[in-house]
């Protein structure tokens, strides 16, 4: 656990805060912090107390800020203004060279080496100095320095204040940088009633705290103090689905979701500008008349503008979604490659200060939305192998001539809330304990497809309406429907292996409109083994196209016969966004991954639902362990791509 | 034009059609560099500063103002024969400034209104840019032009490098000054996000609102800005932001039109009372 108020806690009284600006100037520092300007609390030099925004607060919402009094004489009531201490680190402009050509052709350089001041940040909050960590990154931690850069922060002081209150925009709790100081901080303060808790991070902040007049805290002061950083907190989580966000992202490189965005922004660069990490300059040249002397300055652009991606021949991101594009994915997917941390400490600079109010969060959770809900609720049922639930079977329906789908009452609601893909652990006393999935949800009954192909699944098969047989689950994760919105889903299936994906066709039939093109691929044995042979034409009737191939055929049958990896033959989906989901025998998945993928569907897209010998369903028995991940409780359904080379291999 | 010009001084004109002289001012205001710029271009035409004329022809022309009479159209054309590099400086050059607002409106009627003596007006119904006359090889925006920017554009001439003139945002402008957000922090009905720089982004410093009289930015999203601005404020009221010195350029000219076509519908129910 990690402490969350400063320890040791002593306390400085709100007026002896000017001892310690004294002591900073006295030291040779400029102090930055914050101050009234503009109808804003903005960062810049503080000579004394009353240079501190007593009394004022902000309230902040996508593209609004106001400044209003609080009624109060607290220092640092307020969260963050437009100016972050990026302003101080990495200047908007700084001089960089002088270039003088001569007369008789000679060219030389000067280099500018400005004087960097001693800079004491006051004031600075959690996400502020995640974002100097993170600039420390990219710009001293090589193998490129940039001197410039590095000679400020060399110099630098910081004195943090740990947030007591959070605004609309910010989500530094979301990101794991805030409200908590626990790191890059010379000294820590957290404003209470009459002063502030103080505490030490450097050897340099402890000299200054032997400078200062300190008392005692009383443990009061201090639980309060935790109770409002603890408050902030919460409400500051939870906003930014963060886990797998990287690779959400890149796998929406193509959607359309895009344009959205890009009707509503202005690419003017404001986010970019805000931006406590955002760190990419140009150069601007300022030549006499003659061009025998030329002033070179680092300026702050953004890959917003339009001659950031500029070449001679042409802009290699001309449109506004392009821009976009670029900045949020970099910012939350390839800068984790890049520099190892994310790009975004969740300051919420970028949210106020759009002028059209764009919201970060929202957009991420539209454009790249969580695979699977965040936290996977665990059924209480599952949590326990020998937890069986009962359920009543209801009807039977002979499918074909070894397959049997038995309708069961489940004894508890949560069954009827199974995704499409999911599977239970049926149990018949006596026998084994069988992973299922689930063919299709309807009526206040769970369809269980079942293939009499062992002692058990016979059992099971000719189970009769009212027996009664053990259930666990809904278990492991589905199909993921949502990524398939808005594009092509392509539907390949095996035998016994249409059983998990006709709940998905199931719910592609509930809302249509959502799918582009919709593919059924189905193979069998012989015509007689075609599972749902009677739902093809309602699926048809829903612009859904099936195609059906079987390996054997009788005189009866008018249709293709074959391998499945045949009705994919001429299928091109190149240009086109699409996804795939199968499911059948380990051999026809792969040949059919082979198939798809010289189609032009990537790995990332395309989905199997993998098969192995399970016992708990839960991840705790080790039957179904493939590689890195356990079949029941990280899939049964993953993107090829993710199971990496096992897939398809032999003895695995 | 290389570097070493002295010997071989380009010959350089200043003219003028509908305008007010202002950005021909700030070339008379460059001062320190005024003489320095003298001595490197051969100054043959610049009726503002010297009695000295010439009809050309011209290596380099500067050209203030929009076109707006007959005589203009015809000039403007001449000119164009005489001239190597014909650059516009200013709102009206490059987009008909803001005598551009009549081109919504009953023009015969506007004269009537304003002189005594209309009879004695010859002048076209609209106010149109010279590059909607004659090709235009450079431009230089704003109400006035920026100095520096007319600087940058001459010495690029003399050493052959691409003028750096920004088409970013007045934004970008307005963050590396430090200035605090006048949209966001004060509600402000600022253009600068559609507008283009070079300006110094000088409004919103004083605590005013950018009114784009450098004009559309490229990419600019006009429609949005104009939602953004209308959900607190009456629609004609945002139109009527667009409708000043560059009113008449894309992507500026549907609001501003707006704006134009309802102050033209009051003018003829003035009218109407009045008759």
């Amino acid at each position: 656990m990690v402490s969350i108020t400063p320890t040791p806690l002593q306390l400085l009284r709100r007026g002896d805060l000017a001892i310690l600006i004294g002591l900073l100037r006295d030291d040779g520092y400029t102090v930055i912090g914050p101050t009234v300007r503009e109808s804003a609390i903005v960062l810049d030099e503080i000579r004394s107390l009353a240079d501190l925004p007593a009394g004022w607060t902000d309230e902040q919402a996508p593209g609004t800020y106001r400044l209003v009094p609080n009624g109060t004489d607290r220092l640092f009531d307020y969260t963050v203004g437009p100016a972050s201490p990026k302003r101080f680190t990495l200047p908007p402009r700084v001089p960089l060279a002088t270039a003088r050509r001569g007369a008789d052709g000679t060219a030389s350089f000067e280099p500018a080496s400005p004087q960097t001041p001693r800079l004491a940040f006051l004031g600075l909050r959690a996400c502020e100095i995640a974002a100097i960590q993170v600039q420390d990154r990219v710009l001293e931690e090589g193998p490129f320095v940039d001197a410039d850069y590095r000679a400020r922060r060399d110099g630098s002081l910081i004195i943090a204040v740990q947030c007591t209150r959070a605004g609309a925009t910010c989500f530094c709790g979301s990101m794991g940088t805030g409200p908590e100081v626990t790191s890059g901080h010379d000294l820590v303060l957290t404003e209470v009633g009459d002063g502030f808790l103080v505490a030490s991070g450097s050897p340099e902040g402890t000299r200054l705290l032997d400078r200062l007049p300190l008392a005692a805290a009383s443990e009061a002061v201090v639980a309060d103090a935790a109770q409002a950083v603890v408050a902030t907190r919460r409400a500051t989580q939870g906003q930014v689905a963060v886990t797998g966000l990287r690779d959400r992202l890149l796998d929406q490189l193509d959607s359309t979701k895009w344009a959205e965005i890009a009707d509503r922004c202005l690419a003017c660069t404001n986010c970019t500008m805000v931006c406590p990490t955002c760190f990419c300059t140009s150069v601007s040249l300022a030549s006499d008349l003659d061009g025998r002397e030329t002033v070179m300055t680092r300026q702050w652009d953004s890959c917003f503008s339009a001659g950031f991606a500029k070449v001679a021949g042409g802009n290699f991101r001309p449109r506004r979604q392009d821009r976009y594009r670029q900045w949020l994915t970099h910012k939350f997917a390839t800068w984790h490659d890049q520099f190892g941390t994310s790009g975004c400490v969740g300051c919420g600079r970028c949210i106020t200060w759009c002028p059209v109010g764009i919201d970060v969060r929202q957009e991420l959770a539209a454009i790249a939305p969580p695979y699977a809900p965040e936290v996977v609720p665990v059924a209480p049922v599952a949590a326990s192998p020998d937890a069986y639930s009962v359920g009543t079977i209801r009807a039977t329906n002979r499918e074909t001539a070894d397959t049997v789908t038995l309708a069961i009452a489940p004894g508890e609601e949560r069954f009827l809330a199974t995704e499409p893909g999911q599977f239970v652990m049926v149990e018949l006393p006596a026998f084994p304990p069988l992973p299922i999935s689930v063919s299709r949800v309807a009526d206040g009954a769970l369809h269980l497809t079942i293939r009499s192909a062992g002692p058990a699944t016979a059992a099971l098969t000719t189970l009769q309406p009212g027996s009664q047989v053990g259930l666990r689950g809904p278990l492991g994760h589905g199909w993921p429907i949502e990524r398939a919105v808005g594009r092509d889903l392509v539907i390949v299936c095996g035998g016994i292996g249409l059983a998990p994906l006709r709940p998905v066709v199931d719910a592609v039939l509930r809302d249509r409109a959502r799918f582009g093109e919709v593919l059924v691929a189905f193979g069998a044995r012989t015509p007689g083994d075609r599972l749902y042979s009677g739902e093809a034409e309602s699926w048809r009737a829903g612009s859904i196209e099936v195609d059906q191939i079987v390996d054997r055929a009788g005189p009866e049958w008018t249709g293709q016969v074959g391998v499945v990896t045949q009705l994919l033959d001429r299928r091109d989906w190149h240009e086109r966004s699409a996804v795939a989901f199968v499911c059948g025998p380990e051999r026809m998945m792969q040949a059919t991954v082979s198939a798809l993928r010289t189609a032009g569907i990537t790995r990332r897209h395309i989905f199997v639902s993998i098969e192995r010998h399970m016992e708990c369903g839960i991840g705790l028995c080790g039957h179904c362990q493939m590689g890195s991940v356990f079949i029941c409780k990280d899939g049964p359904v993953f993107a090829v791509a993710d199971l990496g080379d096992t897939f398809g291999r032999e003895g695995i | 034009m290389g570097a070493d010009g002295a010997a071989s001084r380009p010959r350089a004109g200043v003219v003028k059609l509908a305008s007010c002289d202002g950005c021909q001012l700030t070339l008379l205001d460059l001062e320190d560099e005024l003489l320095p710029i003298t001595e490197r271009f051969e100054l043959i035409e610049f009726p503002e500063a010297t009695s000295r004329r010439s009809e050309g022809p011209f290596d380099v022309l500067l050209v203030e103002g929009s076109v707006s009479t007959a005589e203009q159209a015809e000039e403007i054309v001449r000119l164009r024969a005489q001239t190597r590099l014909l650059v516009t400086i200013g709102a009206c050059a490059w987009s008909g400034g803001i005598q551009a607002m009549r081109n919504w409106a009953d023009e015969p009627s506007w004269r009537a209104s304003v002189y005594p003596t209309p009879d004695y007006i010859s002048s076209l119904a609209t106010s149109t840019p010279v590059a909607e006359h004659v090709r235009v090889d450079a431009e230089l925006r704003g109400c006035p032009i920026d100095p520096g920017q007319l600087l940058e554009l001459l010495t690029a001439l003399r050493t052959g490098r691409r003028p750096q003139l920004p088409d970013e945002a007045v934004c970008l402008e307005c963050k590396r000054r430090g200035t605090v957000c006048v949209l966001v922090a004060r509600g402000a009905p600022c253009l600068g996000p559609v507008t283009q720089t070079g300006c110094g982004a000088i409004c919103p410093a004083y605590a005013r609102a950018c009114y784009a009289c450098f004009g559309p930015r490229e990419q600019a999203n006009v429609g949005s800005l104009h939602d953004w601005l209308a959900a607190e404020r009456a629609p004609s009221d945002v139109d009527r932001l667009f409708a000043g010195f560059t009113a008449w350029s894309e992507p500026y000219r549907e609001p501003a039109g707006r704006a134009g076509a309802l102050a033209r519908e009051r003018a003829l129910a003035r009218e109407q009372t009045d008759a």
